[in-house]
């Protein structure tokens, strides 16, 4: 599949390769991703597809690196201009670029146990270089107005919330100050469609302020709103790039 | 005359009851002693004709260190008739024949318990001083290997936190006798048994201090102009006994160590040879 | 390994016994190297015998490590080598450069002494002598760890074991620091009590830019506290990585167990 380049792309993934070896099962092999190419450019949102299993997220949480992958890079360019692979990358470096910036929104994430929602976004600010306690709260308040979480649940522990409300939360805390890359499995499965409205608005705007996304999407409508590029997967594989009016309607994509 | 006896000679009579080379291992840790301030020295204590307990260990250093010439003083308690004193004196004339006094002005060697003569003392004189526990750290420490790191490693926190507790607990530190000291900025020593009163008079004393304990085996110097600092915070200085009003009954000073009669509701001087020659006009 | 580190360990060993005909020695820990930078918190997970244990006390100068090296950033540094310090000067860095929070806080404290006195004895140690500024800190610091004033007199044989817990933290912190090792710190709490813990440690290493060591058995703790970890067993590290990959895609056969049994 020949891979359109992009222009100053701000993730370079080069021939991804993901196995699981089961050693409970004897060692057994379960292939996710099997040779992806892909890039992301500033401010250009990208959204994969597929059909489940077809290896979505497992490319997200490469690209997060809560997955180690098998082989291949994950070239990302960072802010001030220097790249790093973030699949050799060492430790405690990864936990730096994780932290200022790359913003990863999973409905999967696991949370801080006992950290009210307003704790959580503002812990994220801080870890993105504000370290002003008072700046960072003010940024947690807007981002939490942004993805409409009223208020008095700001102080609630979000283990006691509902997905939708979860699923926020953890976006807030993601886009608290933008990311140079922005990374999200499924962030609005459980809106309801006000709140979804909202949400698909943010990432929106978002990307037109420069960051670079890479989305999973069950729900094609949104893809088909908010993507500059589609990516079809199938079996760990890309089988499919363009925009999305090509992408989506070219091979009757069913979720 | 055997071989042997040739060899051993003549058996010399023995001056200050111990015999050349017991003296000269006491004077050999007593030099170490005063070499490093505060610091206890081990030594093999003898058997003497006073019990352990009864300042074996004191009289054990006036005897290494008297010579003919010396004139010595013995109290007990700043008195000079009492039962102790007056028997620890008799042996040490008995086995030397040198002047007794009880005027610490005149003595050369001042052997105490419990007391520093109210008359400061002079370069050239030795006080001697009855010591029943000579480790600081007894209260907070028993095993020896530990209280030897401590004093090794000037680790003396668990000594700070005592007194810390103690003025938590009770308000003021409640130490009597044998306060602890910081000896010459490093070693931290016991006075005991010697009254708080006492204990400022042993800092940057023009006198040489011999601390002995039989029992324990130890012996301990401040030598002169050395620095003696009871531990206590910043903020809670160190107070001497006092009470207010109270007057010897029989000298009337208000400046000296006073002791309380019991059942008199009277004040006496602690030093009775200072308090007679205050009367007397000497 | 990054130029900021304020812990540095390198083939850290130690063995039990000679290798020999008759005996065998035990290896408890074998070729363990890691650094951790201020502010960072590093977990090390293992089975009991794994000898996470045995490293943290041979980082803290409990144990003699039979090989390897250990560095502070804090002293020197980072040009000196513990293990080649003699005891005593080990025992100085333990004032105020290294803490280590034991299991049982009646490890890390004295029992018939209260609250306050304990970290006075830190204070004192490291030279305070003023009794007013002694009793204000040591207030602060039990206030911090959520202990309630009342009881700062109280002698820590009478607190619980959650509130001996607290006390321990505030006297291993007295002086803040840079680089502290908790050990199991809320094994045997109830687990209500230990969420407490557990919540004022990761704050506090938070709010003082700590670099920590964390050594459990238990996941969850591992996971609210650190960022990276280590898998011991067997006296070695068999795996090392971000905390939440090694929870998301261990690799080695022995972590792919550990993570199984413990999510269920």
């Amino acid at each position: 599949m020949t891979v359109v380049p992009s222009r100053r792309p701000v993730l370079e993934v080069r021939d991804l390769r993901k196995q699981f070896v089961l050693h409970h099962l004897g060692g057994r092999h379960v292939t996710a991703l099997d040779g992806v190419d892909l890039d992301v450019a500033k401010g250009e949102h990208v959204a994969l597809v597929g059909t489940s299993g077809a290896g979505k997220s497992s490319l997200l949480r490469c690209v997060w690196r809560s997955y180690l992958p098998s082989s291949g890079s994950v070239v990302l360019r960072r802010t001030d201009g220097t790249s790093v692979d973030l699949a050799t990358l060492d430790d405690t470096t990864l936990a730096d670029v994780r932290e200022h910036e790359i913003g990863y929104v999973s409905q999967f994430l696991r949370r801080e146990a006992r950290r009210t929602a307003v704790e959580v976004v503002r812990g994220s600010a801080r870890r993105r270089g504000v370290l002003d306690q008072a700046a960072a709260g003010d940024l947690a308040v807007e981002a939490l107005g942004r993805v409409a979480l009223p208020a008095e649940l700001w102080n609630t522990y979000p283990v006691l919330l509902s997905g939708g409300e979860q699923q926020r939360i953890n976006l807030a805390a993601g886009t608290v100050a933008p990311p140079r890359l922005l990374l999200l499995d499924e962030p609005v499965a459980s809106l309801d469609p006000a709140n979804r409205g909202a949400v698909l608005e943010l990432i929106a705007r978002l990307r037109d302020s420069g960051v670079a996304v890479l989305s999973v999407f069950h729900d094609l409508d949104a893809v088909r709103q908010l993507a500059d590029r589609v990516v079809r997967l199938e079996r760990g594989r890309v089988v499919a790039v363009g925009p999305p009016e090509v992408v989506l309607t070219a091979a009757g994509v069913a979720s | 005359m055997s071989l042997l006896d040739e060899l051993v000679g003549e058996p010399e009579p023995t001056f200050a009851h111990l015999d050349e080379s017991s003296k000269r291992e006491i004077r050999r840790a007593l030099l170490s002693a005063v070499a490093i301030p505060g610091y206890q020295v081990p030594f093999g204590s003898r058997e003497m004709p006073v019990a352990r307990g009864w300042g074996s260990g004191g009289l054990q250093i006036t005897l290494a260190v008297i010579g003919p010439d010396d004139v010595v003083k013995v109290i007990d308690q700043g008195d000079d008739a009492g039962v102790n004193a007056a028997n620890l004196r008799r042996l040490v004339v008995a086995s030397t024949g040198v002047t007794e006094t009880t005027d610490s002005r005149e003595a050369t060697i001042v052997q105490t318990r419990h007391r520093v003569p109210e008359d400061p003392m002079s370069p050239g004189q030795v006080l001697v001083l009855q010591v029943p526990v000579p480790e600081p750290l007894r209260g907070v420490e028993r095993d020896v290997r530990e209280l030897r790191r401590m004093h090794a490693e000037g680790d003396y926190a668990r000594m700070w936190v005592s007194l810390y507790e103690d003025l938590v607990r009770n308000g003021v530190i409640t130490r009597t006798t044998g306060y602890p000291c910081l000896v010459g900025g490093r070693y931290v020593m016991a006075t005991t048994p010697i009254p708080r009163w006492d204990v400022p008079r042993l800092h940057q004393a023009e006198h040489l201090s011999l601390f002995g304990a039989g029992r324990e085996k130890r012996v301990y110097a401040v030598p002169p102009h050395t620095d003696v600092e009871p531990l206590t915070f910043t903020d809670v200085p160190f107070e001497v006994e006092r009470t207010e009003g109270a007057r010897c009954w029989r000298c009337g000073s208000a400046a000296s160590y006073l002791v309380e009669i019991p059942g008199r509701d009277r004040w006496v001087c602690s030093d009775t040879d200072w308090c007679g020659r205050r009367i007397d006009g000497r | 390994m990054g130029a900021d580190w304020a812990l540095r360990v390198d083939h850290l060993g130690r063995t039990f016994g000679r290798p020999g005909p008759r005996a065998e020695a035990i290896v408890a820990a074998s070729d363990v190297s890691f650094s951790v930078a201020a502010g960072e918190a590093l977990g090390i997970i293992g089975e009991s015998g794994s000898g996470k244990t045995t490293v943290l006390r041979c980082i803290a100068g409990d144990e003699h490590s039979s090989s390897g090296s250990v560095w502070l950033r804090a002293l020197d540094g980072g040009e000196t080598d513990l293990v080649r310090l003699a005891p005593s000067q080990r025992r100085a860095l333990r004032i105020d450069r290294l803490a280590m929070v034991y299991q049982d806080p009646a490890q890390g404290l004295r029992l018939d002494v209260t609250a306050g006195g304990n970290i006075a004895e830190r204070l004192t140690a490291a030279g305070w002598r003023n009794f007013g500024q002694i009793r204000q800190r040591a207030a602060e610091l039990l206030a911090r760890v959520e202990v309630p004033l009342g009881r700062m007199d109280d002698l820590v044989r009478t607190f619980s074991g959650g509130m001996r817990q607290r006390v321990q933290l505030a006297a291993a912190l007295a002086l803040r620091p840079p680089v502290v090792l908790l050990d199991e710190p809320t094994t045997g709490l109830d687990a209500s009590v230990a969420a407490g813990v557990l919540d004022l440690i990761r704050d506090l290493l938070e709010e003082w830019g700590l670099a920590a060591v964390v050594v459990s058995h238990d996941m969850a703790v591992i996971e609210l506290l650190t960022r990276r970890c280590l898998v011991m067993h067997q006296g070695r590290v068999v795996e090392a990585g971000l905390t939440d990959q090694l929870l998301e895609d261990p690799q080695h056969a022995y972590t792919q167990r550990l993570v199984a049994a413990a999510r269920g």
